[in-house]
């Protein structure tokens, strides 16, 4: 009986407990509107100069604002000006391009500002963050981007390599502020691209007091003109929060849309930020951050690169039960081509060109679209993705049929008669499930000719370190955009024996000239069709085996208005709009 | 020789295994592995930028030098800045010892009691069907793997019942609490295993000492002879088991974190293994072994300040 | 206290106590069983072609496929029992490269004392000061990928409690009269520390050697999970690693075969292990 008491005392205890931790809840305002969203990978910091992951950046931009950015409606993908009042005027040599800014936007508040309070920001403020990633002391590895590109900054940057101090008063040619609110790049010759870079997140405006007041810390503080501030970044947290910045500018919600993109136009004119808070939890694992979105716990479910998107999209839209809870589907085509990619310097493919084929032939890339994408991905035809010019639907590359037969006589050409006298060729992959079931599958696709591959599962940074030192011999990797042209892919190809891209060393005197002519032409019919001509050529040579153009699944709750994915538009959130009622609804259905 | 002295000679000792373990680590991770230069330039790096970072970084230093270098780290612990975050790294330890401890502390308290309390229960009833049932329960769930733990214990309890939060964490009390109780659980439930089994023993052999015969014949009740002498007399080397275990607690679990998204030092490291981050995974592999080293000291001092049968020398 | 002068009987002892419990007999034929099915396996008598699609991706377990079928449509029970193999593979290779360094460093460090004596306990103290997950990273980077190098790093981590016991011990009875005696005879150290004073410390190896088993075949999963397991074969490891990604879709049946053909067998190994030390050593319990 004594007995039978105590346990029923701990019982009661034990239960006690859980109920307390139920019902423990960080408090929280009644009616904000708070957008929880998810990274799956570690953010790095907030330095636009230093962070160079997608993740990252994706956190930066809701925080730092560049010239320009990409309309949030628009596809194509639209340049817009975002800080700047317009599109530049650009001289006619094609070398010369002036800003002009808009007036009274202002930096976050922030305690290295003398008075606390941001100050307006000024064409200066350009030329100083341009210039820091110039900086040698900064070590920002998108220097080698704008390098050669800008008159004088090349010199100026050598002229600081051994000095202690780098002296940022010194003017550049190249990048002046003309008054208080013009600003003026002249470039060392005309480079298409100019605008896609500066859209870019490492041409963030920073501001000068900021870096020196934090100095080392500056990664863990941002301060920028962007719709939402954060107050210090503790990458320990596993936990951002951002809060709407209460000096924004008055930048409203467009008013247009391409079309498809009509239904979005609701909050059209409405100041922006939409919402009063941003939280993104860090949850590296598939199945935690799954399971969070499906008790709405989070709002927007990212699910591009996990497993359960074929479980829960079939065909383009989601399955029944997730609709029947609200969830809605945000399906774009990514700007992103993957590939099993052939080390062309290495033997046995350096110059073998019927090889490489041969193993193109084998795959087979509609059973693998299959496996791994119940069929959604768009086989990649080309390294160019649909959505940049360039792309062409209905082209069909001959080495990129699944053709056994053919497979076997490229391979008996190439000098290995059924892959006799064939050494095992690795494939090295990144050590994450799909990756290594992705490496098995091909490798049975080459069983099919009797080429044998070991697949090799490596860290990320290994794999990096594998493809700098050449000591592949083919790995699998994706490439994405990060501006809409065609170019970001095709310079893969350009002398990559040089740097390390892709690691694909492959040199082609043909490609190369080619390229030189069509990259450095604007774009227009005529480049296109250079593009295309670039594409039949690499065809030819099988540099590496496509795979596919993959979709970009995002998942969102009910409740939550205006979502566009998008690769290259920073800030996205401050578009979105949370309708708390229908939230309230929803998770009732729960 | 005074229980001072003799604690200053421990730490003595102590100095050859530290500079060991600072070798072993130091030869594993800068002399045959390790080039940060691609972890932290980023897709875009020239070779010029490597080689310049390389420098900056001393990793073109004589080994000589570079050994100093991590030689010194360990004394003052300053061990410099993550390669793949940029973060300091004392800072990072920091904060994530808060988080490793908010959940180890309480699942050790925990599991240390109840595997106590178990190992009583067996000793007591002792080659009765409790007793092996007690015994098999350990050994049944210490032959799972951690990693089906948490993928079960995840999917059924946190989602499918909605018992326990799914993962995440906050920062403060109490705020943790509701995410720290199923981790907590999956940790009580691999730890107790090898406890119990470990207690039962040590209480066991208690149990047959002379002094346990006399009470007996004296009369005592078992019970009474159990908790006051029996478990009393066993107190001492189950207290140094629990004492070993601490280092561990600060580490926190390397799985458990990562999959319930606390942002303890087993997260940490985990991804600073995933991210090549070497000073990260050198620092708390340091970190590791000096409190391993001196929590075994600790147990050294302990037993004899308890023990009056082990000699000081 | 008890004195150890190798009994012959003492073995045949043990065997018969070990027979005496049921529940030990179980372990043993669980052993057994699974032990013949890695030889088989091995032999490419059974699962031979566990590579080979035998279904539709991610089939359900039907009576066709009884443990249904992984994503490339292979049968999961041709999988469990190619796990088998590597899984014995990998416990029974680390077992003997631990106890191949635990016996050699312990035995010279307990026989000749003094200087090496205090080498081999800084060595193993060191290494016993590093956790055994970092030691392990660190290895693998070293040694590269593949199964060789998993028994490699996994038999490294695993040897220093034995070293610990088996110096101890040889050291208690360097000094005993049947050694000495030995000495006296003539006998060479060689054959001092191989013939008598070896046989009488196997059942430390013994035990450890059960537990150092089913230690190894828990620690493949972490491995795995790091990305640092297997490559070409299917082990349990892999198999529940792919559960991070698999589990959420309602795919259950990769982890929970798995865990179950590796649950049994670690069980096994630890019931065995617990009887052992029963029947061999009374001091050794609960270590």
């Amino acid at each position: 009986m004594k007995n039978l008491s105590r346990f029923g005392a701990l019982a009661l205890i034990i239960l006690a407990v859980w109920l307390y931790a139920r019902s423990v809840r960080v408090p929280q305002g009644q009616n904000e509107k708070v957008l929880v969203t998810t990274s799956e990978v570690q953010i790095k910091g907030f330095d636009p100069a230093q962070i160079d992951d997608l993740y990252s950046s994706r956190e930066a931009t809701r925080v730092y604002e560049g010239l320009l950015t990409y309309h949030y409606l628009k596809r194509p993908h639209e340049l817009v000006p975002n800080l700047a009042v317009s599109l530049p005027t650009v001289s006619e040599d094609g070398c010369v391009y002036t800003f002009t800014l808009r007036e009274g936007v202002k930096f976050h508040d922030n305690a290295c500002f003398p008075s606390g309070q941001g100050r307006e920001l000024t064409a200066e403020d350009f030329v100083y963050a341009i210039k820091r990633v110039a900086d040698p002391k900064v070590r920002s590895s998108w220097f080698s981007v704008v390098a050669g590109k800008i008159k004088g900054l090349d010199a100026w940057r050598d002229k600081y390599t051994d000095t202690a101090h780098t002296d940022y008063s010194e003017a550049v040619e190249g990048l002046k502020a003309l008054d208080r609110y013009s600003l003026q790049f002249t470039l060392t010759q005309p480079w298409p691209q100019f605008l896609y870079i500066l859209a870019m997140n490492f041409c963030c405006v920073v501001p000068q007091e900021a870096v020196q007041y934090y100095g080392e810390e500056f990664l863990n503080h941002p301060v920028g003109t962007g719709p939402f501030t954060m107050e210090a970044f503790n990458p320990q947290l596993n936990k951002l929060v951002y809060h709407k910045n209460p000096t924004f500018r008055d930048k409203r919600f467009p008013s247009e849309a391409s079309e498809g993109y009509q239904h979005l136009l609701a909050d059209a004119g409405k100041k922006l930020p939409l919402v009063d808070k941003i939280i993104t939890h860090i949850l590296p694992e598939e199945q935690p951050r799954w399971l969070k979105f499906q008790q709405g716990a989070i709002d927007i479910a990212d699910i591009a690169s996990d497993n359960i998107a074929l479980e829960v999209i079939k065909g383009n839209t989601i399955v029944p039960q997730l609709q029947e809870k609200g969830v809605q589907l945000c399906l774009e085509q990514a700007p992103m081509t993957s590939f099993f990619a052939i080390n062309n310097d290495c033997e046995p493919f350096k110059n073998n060109a019927k090889l490489r084929q041969a193993l193109s032939l084998a795959f087979d890339g509609q059973r693998y679209n299959e496996l791994f994408f119940n069929g959604s991905a768009v086989s990649a035809q080309s390294i160019i993705p649909p959505g940049l010019s360039g792309y062409q639907r209905d082209y069909v590359n001959p080495y990129k049929q699944y053709d056994l037969a053919k497979a076997k006589q490229q391979l008996a050409a190439a000098g290995y008669p059924e892959g006799k006298g064939l050494p095992v060729i690795t494939l090295d992959v990144r050590a994450n499930t799909k990756q290594k079931q992705e490496g098995e599958f091909f490798k049975k696709c080459m069983e099919g000719i009797g080429v044998k591959i070991r697949v090799v599962p490596n860290i990320f940074p290994e794999l990096l370190k594998k493809m700098s030192q050449r000591k592949t011999m083919m790995h699998a990797i994706s490439w994405g955009a990060d501006y809409p042209d065609a170019e970001n892919f095709l310079q893969l190809f350009y002398k990559s024996h040089q740097s390390m891209s892709a690691g694909l060393n492959f040199n082609d005197a043909a490609y190369n000239a080619l390229y030189e002519r069509a990259t450095n032409m604007q774009p227009s019919e005529e480049r296109t069709i250079l593009y295309e001509q670039l594409n039949r050529m690499l065809a030819e040579c099988a540099p590496v085996v496509y795979s596919i153009h993959q979709a970009h699944p995002v998942l969102y709750h009910g409740w939550v208005k205006n979502y566009l994915w998008s690769n290259y538009c920073g800030g996205l959130e401050q578009y979105i709009n949370i309708d708390l009622d229908q939230k309230k609804a929803l998770q009732a259905r729960f | 020789m005074s229980i001072y002295h003799y604690t200053v000679r421990r730490l003595f000792y102590a100095i050859p295994i530290l500079i060991g373990v600072t070798l072993v680590i130091f030869i594993l991770f800068n002399v045959v592995a390790g080039d940060p230069t691609l972890t932290l330039l980023g897709r875009y790096a020239t070779l010029q930028q490597m080689a310049e970072l390389r420098h900056e970084l001393g990793l073109d230093k004589p080994l000589l030098l570079q050994y100093l270098d991590t030689l010194r780290s360990t004394f003052t612990l300053q061990f410099g800045r993550s390669w793949s975050t940029n973060q300091p790294i004392s800072q990072m330890i920091q904060v994530g010892a808060y988080a490793s401890l908010t959940l180890s502390v309480p699942a050790f308290v925990l599991a240390s009691l109840l595997s106590i309390a178990m190992a009583l229960l067996a000793a007591f009833f002792r080659d009765t069907l409790l007793d092996r049932s007690l015994v098999v329960i350990s050994v049944i769930m210490m032959s799972v793997s951690v990693l089906a733990y948490i993928l079960f214990g995840q999917w059924v309890f946190a989602y499918k019942l909605g018992w326990f939060e799914i993962a995440g964490y906050e920062y403060g009390f109490p705020y943790f609490i509701p995410y720290i109780i199923l981790p907590a659980m999956i940790w009580i439930v691999l730890s107790i295993g090898p406890d119990v089994r470990f207690y039962r023993t040590i209480i066991l052999d208690e149990v047959h000492q002379d002094y346990v015969r006399t009470a007996r014949a004296k009369g005592l009740a078992n019970r009474t002879i159990l908790f006051k002498h029996v478990l009393k007399n066993a107190m001492i080397p189950i207290i140094t088991n629990l004492v070993t275990q601490i280092p561990s607690l600060i580490l926190g679990a390397l799985l458990i974190e990562s999959f319930f998204g606390i942002p303890g030092l087993g997260n940490i490291t985990l991804q600073a293994i995933n991210n090549s981050d070497f000073p990260v995974i050198k620092a708390m592999t340091i970190l590791s072994s000096m409190l391993y080293i001196i929590f075994n000291v600790i147990t050294d001092i302990l037993y004899t300040l308890v023990d009056p049968r082990i000699k000081l020398n | 206290m008890i004195v150890h002068p190798a009994p012959r009987s003492l073995w045949r002892e043990t065997l018969r106590q070990l027979f005496q419990k049921k529940l030990t007999i179980v372990a043993l034929v669980v052993i057994f069983t699974y032990t013949s099915v890695a030889l088989l396996a091995h032999w490419g008598l059974i699962a031979g072609s566990w590579n080979t699609e035998v279904g539709s991706s991610y089939a359900a377990p039907s009576m066709q496929h009884w443990l249904g079928t992984d994503i490339f449509g292979r049968s999961v029970l041709a999988k469990v029992i190619k796990g088998t193999e590597v899984a014995m593979s990998v416990g029974f290779s680390v077992g003997l490269i631990s106890i191949t360094i635990g016996v050699a460093l312990g035995a010279l460090a307990g026989y000749l004392g003094g200087i090496v004596d205090e080498c081999i306990v800084w060595f193993y103290t060191t290494v016993a000061s590093i956790p055994s997950i970092m030691l392990l990273i660190a290895l693998t980077f070293i040694l590269g990928k593949g199964i060789l190098a998993v028994y490699i790093a996994l038999g490294m981590t695993h040897w220093v409690d034995l070293c610990r016991l088996i110096r101890g011990e040889v050291k208690r009875h360097r000094d005993r009269e049947y050694v000495q005696a030995a000495a006296a005879l003539g006998a060479s150290h060689l054959r001092r520390l191989c013939r008598h004073i070896l046989p009488n410390v196997l059942h430390i190896v013994v035990v450890c050697f059960s537990l150092i088993f089913q230690f190894a075949i828990k620690s493949e999963v972490i491995l795995s999970y790091l990305g640092l397991g297997m490559q070409d074969s299917p082990s349990w490891g892999v198999m529940i690693d792919d559960a991070r990604v698999e589990l959420t879709r309602g795919i259950w049946w990769q982890l929970t075969f798995a865990t179950l053909a590796m649950f049994l067998i670690v069980l096994a190994f630890n019931i065995l292990s617990d009887a052992l030390r029963d029947a061999l050593d009374p001091k050794l319990k609960g270590k």
